[in-house]
């Protein structure tokens, strides 16, 4: 038996292959989320696609499409996440799921 | 593929909307059903098992050609402190009642079987929006193409997109979701069959409760696929966000647990999987129906967590058929009123299967109780640990020795209140 894995999301990530959509289908209204005390959306996220350094970064690419932080963050944070899923045949594919 | 003449469009092509197009298009209804991933079920997520009563209802004895991984003989559920754990099983004599599988295959074989008796899929097609003219939805559009057609059933899973479109609801709350993220680790099933204590080929099923969840609402799971085990974590979309704690770090504290080492050891993760659950049943529309559309599966609630099993495919199948009927009788009248659509929410009732979710309609409000993911579960480990302990200090008889292990946990009568709303709950 190989020696026990040590996993990190980041690894996570690597196992599910992504198709990048053109179209920016997360837009954020960063300025809201400098106001905002919550910032629910930095935890909620399963795929870390949320992250704050001085202010709110957002990388489109790993989302997992779950769709929770449109929730989170207009009843708990600042009402600044524009969500969609991605174009037709874009975003995440999970091969087992 | 030319995109007139559909009677019914049907978006979303997972269980609910594959189970809704076989129906009708078995009445030789024109129906497209639009998916927006690479294929049926690249998109979808679940925990692990399909209880089998809704497919073989669907498809008769064809239902055992389903991608199944295992049938589920074993069930399971541990109380766990970070270090202790208190499990009980049960083997199933009948373990066909429920199989474990994974989405990607099921899915898609669900779509083809929607297929080859008439439907037309298209994949890679994002459904963006309805047709509305004068309140009633009359097609959908999708991209460049706007799809005109009689009736719309809106299968688009927990966003449940079509159904705020259509007024049906404003957003969810996060008290009403849950987080579900799975790691998919790999391991022969020899290996599988030793560990979990299984013959070859059959399969278990376990849920955990208590450390793992870190104190929120929330719990764990692990199923046996054929060479795989889904192991994953569920936890509550408003805990997550108000507690500050990582929706995906729960995994790893599950993971790290003795109990659930044992079962992983040696084996390699090859897939890690996300999906957002709601948690507030069917009154999470005002109603499933509108003029023009009905809705069905996760996007309509059409599903149920009562602590114990959980049950998404099966409803989902269920309501998709019941969505389906509902259309094939408003064809006849040529009425696709809400008040001829309303016929749904009749139906959803008095379906012995989907029933269930107005039976166990107060379990989600239970579930929100801490003290099940933290004082009860080391309660029973605690117990449990005083109960076997053997020291040569004395022993207490069991009543006595339960008694003073609710002690600085848990008031008596909280304690009784809690058990007698279960018992009034479940």
């Amino acid at each position: 038996m190989p020696a026990e894995e040590t996993l990190t999301l980041d690894k996570r990530l690597a196992l599910v292959s992504f198709s990048k959509d053109a179209e920016p289908f997360i837009v954020v209204d960063t300025e809201k989320c400098n106001q905002c005390e919550t910032k629910p959306c930095l935890y909620i996220c399963p795929a870390e696609v949320y992250t704050w350094k001085e202010q709110l970064n957002y990388n489109t690419e790993g989302c997992m499409e779950t769709g929770a932080c449109l929730i989170v963050c207009h009843k708990i944070g600042a009402g600044a996440i524009n969500w969609k899923y991605p174009s037709g045949g874009k975003g995440i594919t999970f091969k087992l799921g | 593929m030319s995109l007139e003449g559909f009677e019914v469009a049907i978006v979303g092509a997972g269980p609910a909307g594959s189970a809704a197009a076989l129906t009708l298009a078995r009445e030789r209804v024109q129906v497209l059903l639009v998916e927006r991933g690479t294929f049926p079920g690249s998109k979808n997520v679940f925990g692990g098992r399909i209880y089998s009563y809704a497919l073989k209802k669907l498809l008769g004895d064809s239902w055992k050609e389903a991608p199944i991984e295992r049938f589920v003989r074993k069930e399971g559920i541990t109380f766990m402190t970070s270090d202790n754990a208190f499990s009980v099983e049960f083997e199933s004599k009948d373990p066909e009642g429920s199989f474990t599988a994974k989405r990607a295959k099921f899915d898609k074989w669900l779509a083809e079987q929607a297929e080859k008796s008439g439907a037309s899929l298209i994949t890679d097609s994002r459904v963006d929006d309805l047709i509305i003219d004068h309140g009633r939805v009359k097609g959908i559009v999708a991209g460049q193409d706007k799809i005109p057609t009689d009736a719309v059933i809106a299968c688009d899973g927990t966003t449940t997109g079509l159904a705020r479109r259509a007024g049906l609801t404003t957003m969810l709350e996060p008290s009403q979701i849950s987080i579900g993220v799975k790691d998919v680790i790999e391991l022969p099933s020899e290996k599988i069959e030793e560990r979990l204590g299984l013959d070859p080929g059959q399969g278990a099923a376990h849920v955990f409760l208590g450390a793992c969840s870190g104190g929120l609402r929330g719990g764990g799971f692990l199923y046996t696929n054929q060479d795989s085990l889904a192991l994953g974590m569920v936890v509550g979309g408003d805990d997550v966000s108000t507690q500050k704690a990582q929706s995906y770090g729960f995994i790893d504290k599950l993971r790290e647990h003795p109990k659930v080492q044992r079962f992983i050891k040696g084996g390699k993760t090859i897939e890690y999987d996300a999906h957002m659950i709601p948690e507030a049943g069917p009154k999470m529309l005002s109603r499933p129906y509108t003029d023009g559309m009905v809705v069905a599966g996760d996007a309509a609630g059409h599903l149920l967590n009562n602590g114990y099993t959980f049950r998404g495919v099966d409803m989902a199948i269920q309501a998709g058929v019941a969505a389906a009927q509902t259309v094939l009788e408003a064809r006849k009248k040529k009425d696709y009123s809400a008040n001829s659509l309303k016929a749904f929410e009749r139906k959803l009732h008095e379906d012995l299967a989907l029933k269930d979710m107005y039976t166990f309609h107060r379990v989600p409000a239970y579930l929100r109780n801490r003290r099940l993911y933290t004082t009860y579960p080391e309660l029973v480990c605690a117990a449990a640990e005083a109960i076997y302990r053997v020291d040569g200090s004395g022993k207490k008889k069991i009543s006595k020795e339960l008694r003073l292990q609710t002690k600085g946990r848990v008031s008596i009568f909280t304690l009784i209140r809690d058990l007698i709303g279960g018992a009034r709950t479940f």
